[in-house]
């Protein structure tokens, strides 16, 4: 049977569907980029990072910011922290960055620098910047511009499960005091008082947060200001020959419980499953970790604080409010990064999730209103905001490559394919090529 | 598929040289009505061929462009020349990608092959339920490339997993199967193997297309089970095998997921599962090294095509095709 009728139909066939073909796929290339739809409201998309519970949070915050500004709707594009970096990188490349994105310190630059993020000290009124704490006012900036605000501050800290001290019958220790080899000591005795059923402290050396307090401690830094290595191979191997002591004392989980732990993130943590007494976490995660517990956790100074040279302590921008080069209605977008940093609206559903917020006057607001663990984590940064010395500069452009290096060199080490001062020698070399300083 | 696994005695299997003749005539042109059923015909390929082009052949030239570029996915780019496929020499982790990558084939591949060629000849005796069977034996093919699979992996094989509450029985104490550098790749590895489904269906037609006579013949003549096995079954079936082993050894180097999910993305522990499609993924999308990324992709590509040709030399040497 010939369904086809006589003469050049065929021919017309061929074309039409080829062009229907092409048209298809170029409708489809052209979609998901923000855009303006007929009744005038502006549409744009806002990505951030993070568990269920900030999913829900924030989206309540957008619904508030939508039902105040009608000519904007705001589309949320959210994921966990892992695949948060392969997606944004993806699609920034492919032109389809999100307009209004939560950036980190140690991804900014790399974002600033190839020209992706718009500059935020550009949008004066629809942007007021005046009430940013001065500690992290300045901690977006590159060459003079503004490619992130920061959400809210940070400490970096050791928290401690009461009732696992309790359990062991060992004392919590006294912040202000404790050394180094008061924390190794005290991890192991709460491993052996308690015949292995809680672990004195969860691996402390994946994460080089830690180790920038240690330097810091030392005199020395992660980085220096031009993004060089800021501290001695020793400091680096005195650093990895304690979390090997704690491996040979049983104060912390071995090597391949360790990996286990750390693969399931604050939700796997020692603390979190109730399996240990200590861990090293920012302040921002401590309501989540209390939850997870079910125990009122603690916040402790970081070891060594008094007993080194200088504290190393230090606060840290969260999180920043970054909006893309390519958004096509940045000033929409400024508008949205302004709600979400100056209004009380939005910090009383945050809560300090984003870090203690970063405007003062919004912070003084809602120190009042705040639930437990998030006010115990806002008193513990007043408390240690009296010792902290100084800044950090900011970390060079790769070094969110040095996530994984330090994962990856740290559990050779805890497996003993490397010794302390191998490891600190390959992480050293590793961060130089990753940063370009060398 | 039912009826290429009916036992068909004698029959050969049809060439292509037996298709050719028409399809060549019609390419002349022939009659106008010819010529019409070939554009229709050409029409409803185009999409496909509109994909091919976008979707296949541009992103290809496009990695061959950009594997001579610092291209970092975000920024501008340059042309580098081979500075990127120059870097491949001293890169200490792309060295130990491609380690854990070949000891994956050549010790997965095998193995998998082995179990798919056994389990195919236990069930070519005419097993009763036959189709149930092969049914349940071919599932895992179609789920073990699966992002749910390697999660249940990574908790079958976890330090609380089955494996070790079963060893707990035993009074044996295992460790952390998936989070210790000297078992991980071989959890991998189990993984690829009980995906012998696949190769073990096409063994199964390859079986039944083995002329029952031969084996009567030899039967007759006095050969025992093993001795038919080796002098009838095996070459009969070369060709199928040859077939398994080519697909199989392309699929085990293209690896992805279930390292990745098994690992979290790193590779780890100690880079012990860091495939090398893995690694080259951290490389483009981690350290935004979208250049050398590429220049990975095409070493790769030239390995596999390495592979597949030496396959194909070495195959005049031991496939018979019975003529």
């Amino acid at each position: 049977m010939n369904i086809l009728p006589e003469g050049r139909r065929p021919r017309r066939l061929l074309t039409l569907t080829a062009v229907a073909a092409s048209l298809a796929l170029m409708t489809s290339a052209c979609g998901g980029g923000g855009s303006e739809s007929d009744d005038g409201v502006v549409e744009l998309r806002y990505s951030w990072w993070g568990s269920d519970d900030r999913h829900s949070t924030l989206q309540q915050v957008i619904d508030v910011f939508e039902a105040q500004n009608s000519d904007i709707r705001i589309v949320a594009d959210y994921t966990d922290w892992g695949s948060y970096w392969d997606k944004l990188a993806t699609s920034t490349a492919a032109g389809d960055a999100p307009d209004i994105m939560m950036q980190e310190e140690r991804y900014l630059r790399e974002y600033g620098d190839r020209g992706a993020l718009a500059d935020l000290s550009e949008f004066g009124d629809h942007l007021d910047l005046s009430k940013v704490d001065p500690l992290v006012a300045e901690s977006g900036n590159l060459d003079d511009k503004t490619y992130g605000i920061a959400s809210g501050v940070n400490a970096y800290a050791v928290m401690a499960d009461p009732k696992a001290f309790e359990a062991a019958g060992v004392e919590l220790p006294d912040d202000s005091t404790w050394s180094w080899e008061d924390y190794v000591a005290l991890s192991a005795e709460i491993t052996e008082a308690s015949g292995g059923d809680i672990v004195g402290t969860q691996s402390m050396s994946y994460n080089e947060s830690g180790f920038q307090i240690f330097a810091r401690q030392h005199g020395e830094n992660l980085y220096n200001e031009d993004g060089t290595l800021g501290f001695s191979e020793d400091t680096l191997a005195a650093w990895f020959e304690i979390t090997k002591e704690l491996l040979d004392e049983g104060g912390q989980p071995s090597a391949s419980e360790s990996v286990e732990i750390e693969a399931g993130g604050p939700d796997q943590s020692v603390l979190s499953t109730n399996a240990g007494a200590m861990a090293h976490f920012w302040t921002n995660q401590l309501g989540g970790i209390t939850e997870a517990s079910g125990s009122d956790i603690e916040l402790l100074r970081y070891p060594g604080e008094t007993t080194g040279e200088r504290t190393g302590m230090y606060f840290k921008p969260a999180m920043f409010y970054s909006v893309s080069a390519g958004s096509e209605h940045p000033e929409e977008a400024a508008r949205f990064v302004d709600f979400m940093l100056n209004s009380n609206e939005a910090a009383e559903l945050i809560l300090s999730d984003l870090g203690l917020p970063a405007n003062v006057d919004v912070r003084a607001q809602i120190l009042s209103s705040l639930p437990p663990a998030d006010e115990r984590s806002a008193v513990f940064l007043s408390e240690v905001e009296g010792t902290i010395v100084d800044g950090n500069p900011p970390p060079p452009i790769g070094a969110g490559q040095v996530v994984e290096i330090t994962k990856r060199v740290t559990d050779s080490m805890a497996f003993g394919d490397l010794t302390p001062q191998e490891a600190a020698e390959q992480w050293m070399s590793e961060v130089e090529t990753a940063t370009g300083s060398q | 598929m039912s009826a290429l696994l009916q036992r068909r005695p004698g029959a050969a299997p049809v060439s292509e040289s037996s298709a050719r003749p028409r399809r060549a005539k019609a390419g002349r042109g022939g009659t106008g009505r010819h010529k019409r059923e070939n554009l229709a015909a050409y029409a409803f390929l185009a999409p496909w061929f509109v994909g091919l082009a976008l979707i296949t052949a541009g992103p290809l030239l496009a990695s061959l462009y950009f594997s001579f570029t610092d291209y970092n996915l975000i920024g501008d780019h340059e042309f580098v020349g081979w500075a990127n496929y120059e870097r491949m020499l001293d890169d200490a982790r792309l060295h130990s990608s491609l380690r854990v990558t070949f000891v994956y084939v050549f010790v997965s591949v095998p193995l998998q092959l082995a179990m798919a060629l056994a389990l195919a000849m236990v069930l070519d005796r005419g097993v009763r339920g036959l189709p149930l069977y092969r049914s349940v034996y071919y599932l895992p093919s179609l789920l073990g490339g699966s992002v749910a699979i390697a999660i249940l992996w990574r908790q079958v094989f976890g330090a609380q997993g089955l494996v070790n509450q079963v060893l707990a029985v035993f009074g044996i104490q295992g460790e952390g199967w998936v989070s210790h550098p000297d078992h991980a790749l071989s959890t991998l590895i189990v993984l690829n193997v009980w995906t012998f489904g696949a190769p073990m269906v096409i063994f199964l037609a390859g079986l039944r297309q083995i002329p029952a006579m031969y084996h009567e013949a030899a039967a007759v003549d006095g050969a025992g089970p093993v001795r038919r096995f080796w002098h009838i079954t095996v070459p009969m079936l070369t060709p199928i095998i040859f077939f398994n082993l080519v697909l199989q050894i392309i699929n085990a180097f293209q690896t992805f997921t279930q390292a990745f999910i098994v690992s979290g993305g790193t590779g780890g522990p100690s880079d012990s599962t860091l495939f090398y499609t893995l690694y080259l993924y951290q490389r483009g999308f981690g350290a935004f090294d979208m250049g050398y990324a590429s220049a990975m992709a095409w070493l790769l590509l030239m390995i596999i095509g390495g592979f597949t040709a030496v396959n194909f030399l070495a195959s005049k040497f031991w496939v018979f095709y019975g003529d």
